[in-house]
């Protein structure tokens, strides 16, 4: 089985599902390297490893959804919660592109009490006010939380954002896309269609998006194959995502610590960068997090298959509050590429490349940044639809 | 060979490197430079991850150790050192030998000791303090003393490094740790580690050791301001060390922590990428090395997972427990970290054993739904493994000896293998047998009964018998009971290390295997003038082959990875036909012997059974009950497992 996936991974040509999984359960771990890292040359030839320089604030943390393994959100009534205007939003954006950022991630609580034009707002605001500053807002969630309190349609939605100036929104709340799984669990609110559905319409006015998944929860190989045939049978309707982000759960913080009380491993980590490099033929990036798996993890998953590191952010609630904080500087971002043998390239939310930067250069942001406490890209933990709740009732 | 396998890479410069390391040739510096320049890291961690398979299969050890510091006074300030403090100073302490036993446990079968170089503390003191811990826990193993504090105490007791060793090892000290070693180069010793003894002394005070039959380990201290070039001399000087004395176990990088010790280094941490590579290239630079160590409390246990598919075979043990140490409720440290050890070691796809300083396997601990196959590690077996690669993840492979097999096949765990016949018997009712086996018709050249008397005179004289198989001990017993009439003998059992064994001090001694075969091959031991092929003596006298060992499945095994194993083993022995000196080539250099003595002596050996191997197996089994009935059992000395 193995030389005949071999063969066809050479051949560039499609994985069935059954070798998806025959892979993620029988390859050994430096396999599954050998092929990831066919298809990631054979998509990125060149020795780069590419970041970006943003921050992920939220404007809200009161949330209505309940999602069981979120350690975010408050509701309400209770005690430390907070909304921010736009107004304040966008001083916060100017500080933020004063140090040299150049996306913000924005994402909240799905919060009824804030209208539609409120999101307007930010996006209007952020393009006309901070040119600098590439608004990547609003997860699946929070869309079809706009949809419920404005009346509008999601597509009517996502049109009038677009009109307002956004074109790229993350990939977070993606979950394990599997209704397998689903059937088990009793959904508030959210399914994988509504995701799926989203994404689809958000691709079909011309948004870049990227694709997130999250394991190391309830799901069996199975599901994670099924996810990653959902996405790849997306993608070949629009091209929408720009990249694939697989996240580990952790638990801490969160009712299901309980449930699920160790992290996934790194070794798990690698399997999930791995075959989601061979199995996703029309990604074209792969995105390796250092910031939840650790650093050393991070630089090893850059040898089998990503290619991206992800951003260098700012703020970053909703991880922090899973008591899992790693900080780092847009400096060590660089370091780090480097040290794993990498050039290192600064690029935009849409995967365009700024700059390459050769030994010794760093960005300018760096002389901006102290010590940032660091964070990510695509908040996999955020709007995570509320899976899981299976794992009570079972 | 060592590997069957023809690997294609990313990058086509390691191919000609590979070639070499298949066939079992030495890599030279310019290689290891080469390995290290690659950035096919995952090429790298291919070839080691093979290099470690073929000489511990899927087996990572680890041992439940703790670490004993009884002081952290020291007369020395190196540079880098954040434990050492100078007596009299507020954190100074000064174990009693009361409190180092109050730390130990019966269950542990290790403790390793460093301690700070004492100014006033008497040689005694050492001496009590080895002899103390062999006396109160005989099962604990004493790991003691860098081989800067062996210096310092040649120093300042006026005793040779021989003679300080020499006093240890009659206290009981049996292995050293490799500390110290540092990076051997004057150029870095004299910018970081001044106050330190030279690569000189050091391996002056190892090699010693190993002589006088200590075995020991060697770290590398990398990721400071050594140069890789200076690694790969490292490496060199260790192999070139290991070819004289044969007396390292494991080979230890340790990642440099800059931490508050004032070294300037580029990054905080090294790069895992360095990391990883460091075990890869220590694997395949260290080819007589037996196995590589990835220190899991230095290196983190996420990478450590890691570095278990990147070459490394050792995780060392449970001395971080401290660490991951927090409110488990009822389960102490040491379980915890070694239920976290076993989980860390699943989690790389590899089979936990927990071991003896030497590497014995004390029990083993397969993931669910794993079938464990043993390997036997002598030459004869070659051709069963030679193309042996069951295409499921979940079939793993563990080195045993044929005693050590046939206790985890009683247990349960391990599930098919070679099973030495006596132990076959034992479990017939839960294991099938396959028509595959060791048998022989003649000499078989590793069965050898080294004595100093003819068969007759053997009446009421000390035999030291091997440990690692029961089916030779009771062969012995055959042939001496029924054949030559002697019933009063008596049987010790020799250490399973053999280099800890003082063979003269017996009248005969019964060896096995590769152990057998090199001393037969030097033509006999000084002092044993007879030299017996057992299996020769039973042949020409029932006209039988003699079977040694049967290859047997447990009943339980799922029928998918019986196939596997049965169309691997299949496939290894057509494949071998015919190139016994290619696939014995490596094993049999280790025992001194040629192509030709390598092809001649498996050549003896029939591997598939037909109806004189069935016979045989018969006639052994009518011998061996026939003692039994007379309750022929083994007479005085230590008692001998059946
Ligand atoms: S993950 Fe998002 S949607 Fe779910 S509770 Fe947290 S903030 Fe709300
Ligand atoms: S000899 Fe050992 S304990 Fe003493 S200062 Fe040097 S490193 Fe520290």
């Amino acid at each position: 089985m193995l030389e005949s996936i071999r063969t066809r991974v050479n051949n560039g040509d499609r994985l069935s599902r059954e070798e998806g999984r025959w892979l993620l359960q029988n390859a050994s771990l430096l396999d599954l390297a050998e092929l990831a890292e066919t298809v990631r040359y054979r998509l990125n030839p060149e020795r780069r490893v590419t970041f970006v320089i943003d921050s992920n604030p939220n404007y809200t943390n009161i949330c209505n959804i309940d999602c069981i393994f979120c350690a975010f959100y408050r509701h309400e009534g209770d005690a430390d919660t907070y909304t921010y205007t736009v107004d304040e939003m966008i001083t916060r954006f100017k500080a933020s592109a004063k140090r040299g950022i150049r996306t913000v991630l924005l994402q909240g609580g799905v919060n009824a009490a804030i209208p539609f034009e409120y999101y307007k707002e930010m996006v209007r605001r952020t393009r006309e006010e901070v040119p600098e500053i590439h608004p990547h807002f609003f997860s699946t969630s929070e869309i079809i939380g706009m949809s419920d309190v404005s009346g509008f349609s999601i597509p009517e939605v996502l049109r009038q954002l677009k009109e307002v100036g956004l074109n790229s929104i993350p990939g977070g709340g993606a979950e394990i896309l599997s209704d397998r799984v689903k059937k088990k669990i009793s959904n508030k609110k959210g399914t994988s269609a509504d995701w799926l559905g989203v994404m689809r319409e958000a691709h079909k006015l011309g948004y870049k998006t990227t694709a997130t998944m999250m394991y190391g929860h309830l799901e069996k190989d199975e599901d994670i194959i099924e996810h990653l045939s959902v996405i790849r049978d997306l993608q070949d309707e629009y091209h929408g995502f720009t990249a694939y982000i697989p996240w580990s759960f952790k638990p801490g913080n969160t009712p299901l610590e309980k449930i699920i009380p160790t992290y996934a491993t790194g070794t798990r980590y690698l399997q999930m960068i791995a075959i989601a490099r061979i199995f996703l033929d029309n990604f074209p990036h792969i995105q390796a997090s250092w910031f939840s798996e650790g650093k050393k993890i991070g630089q090893i998953a850059l040898s089998f298959g990503a290619d991206d590191f992800g951003g260098v952010l700012e703020e970053e609630n909703v991880h922090a509050s899973a008591n899992f904080v790693h900080t780092t500087s847009v400096k060590e971002t660089v370091d780090l590429i480097r040290s794993a043998g990498y050039t290192p390239a600064e690029r935009t939310t849409l995967y365009d490349i700024i700059a390459e930067y050769g030994p010794e250069e760093y960005p300018a942001a760096v002389l901006n940044s102290a010590r940032l406490s660091v964070h990510t890209d695509a908040g996999a933990i955020m709007h995570s639809l509320p899976i899981i709740q299976a794992a009570v009732l079972a | 060979m060592i590997s069957s396998k023809a690997f294609t890479f990313r990058d086509n410069s390691l191919s000609p490197i590979w070639d070499k390391v298949r066939n079992g040739v030495r890599l030279t510096k310019e290689d290891g430079l080469a390995l290290y320049a690659s950035d096919d890291l995952i090429g790298l961690g291919r070839m080691a991850n093979e290099v470690a398979r073929s000489k511990s299969g899927d087996s990572v050890y680890f041992v439940l150790n703790r670490k004993l510091e009884p002081t952290n006074v020291c007369v020395l300030s190196c540079k880098f050192c954040d434990f050492a403090v100078k007596a009299g100073s507020k954190e100074a302490y000064e174990m009693t030998l009361d409190e180092m036993l109050s730390k130990l446990r019966p269950d542990l079968h290790e403790v390793h000791i460093t301690a700070g170089l004492h100014p006033s503390w008497p040689w005694e003191f050492y001496i009590d303090m080895v002899r103390e811990i062999k006396t109160q826990f005989p099962n604990v193993d004493v790991k003691a003393f860098t081989a800067v504090e062996i210096d310092y105490f040649s120093k300042k007791f006026k005793k040779s490094h021989e003679q300080v060793l020499r006093e240890l090892y009659a206290a009981g000290l049996r292995t050293m740790p490799g500390g110290g070693a540092e990076v051997f180069s004057e150029r870095v010793r004299k910018e970081l580690f001044k106050q330190k003894i030279g690569a000189k002394t050091w391996f002056d005070v190892h090699k010693t050791a190993h002589k006088m039959g200590i075995n020991s380990n060697v770290t590398m201290l990398y990721g400071h301001i050594e140069t890789i070039e200076e690694r790969i001399e490292h490496m060199l000087r260790v192999r070139e060390c290991q070819d004289e004395t044969n007396g390292f176990l494991s080979f230890i990088p340790l990642a440099f922590q800059p931490g508050n010790t004032g070294i300037k280094t580029r990054n905080d941490f090294t790069s895992a990428i360095d990391d990883l590579k460091t075990i890869a290239v220590s694997r395949l630079m260290l080819d007589n090395v037996p196995h590589i160590k990835a220190y899991w409390v230095m290196l983190t246990a996420e990478v450590a997972t890691i570095a278990l598919n990147f070459g490394a075979d050792d995780m060392d043990g449970t001395v971080g427990e401290e660490r991951i140490a927090h409110d488990a409720g009822a389960i102490s440290p040491m379980e915890l970290a070694k239920g976290k050890l076993i989980s860390i070691i699943h989690e790389a796809g590899k089979l936990p054993v927990e071991r003896d300083v030497w590497y014995n396997p004390i029990e083993i601990y397969p993931a669910k739904g794993t079938t464990v196959v043993s390997k036997m590690p002598y030459l004869n077996s070659v051709p069963f493994y030679h193309e042996f690669a069951p295409a499921l993840k979940n079939i793993e492979v563990a080195p045993l000896m044929p005693s050590v097999l046939g206790r985890f096949a009683r247990l349960g765990t391990v599930s098919a293998g070679p099973l030495s016949l006596r132990d076959f018997m034992s479990v017939s009712d839960r294991f099938d047998r396959l028509e595959y086996g060791i048998a022989v018709k003649g000499n078989a050249h590793s069965v050898l009964l080294f004595s100093k008397y003819g068969w007759s005179d053997l009446k009421g004289k000390r035999i030291g018998i091997t440990s690692e198989s029961s089916t030779s001990i009771e062969l012995l017993r055959i042939l001496l009971e029924k054949r030559h009439g002697v019933h009063e003998y008596e049987f010790v059992k020799l250490h399973p290390a053999q280099i800890q064994n003082n063979l003269s001090d017996y009248d005969a001694v019964l060896l096995i295997g590769d152990e057998a075969l090199r001393n037969g091959e030097l033509g006999g031991i000084p002092g044993f003038d007879q030299m017996y092929d057992l299996a020769g003596e039973w042949c020409s006298w029932k006209e039988l082959p003699f079977v040694f060992a049967v290859w047997a499945i447990a009943k339980d095994v799922p029928a998918e990875a019986k196939t596997q194993i049965t169309h691997s083993l299949e496939n290894s022995l057509v494949s071998s036909a015919g190139h016994y000196a290619e696939i014995g080539r490596e094993h049999g250099k280790r025992l001194g012997m040629d192509d030709a003595a390598v092809d001649a002596y498996l050549q003896t050996f029939r591997y598939r059974f037909g109806i004189d191997e069935h016979a045989a197996m018969a006639e052994f089994e009518m011998e061996w009950e026939s003692l039994k009935r007379n309750n022929r059992t083994v007479p005085v000395g230590h008692s001998i497992a059946a």
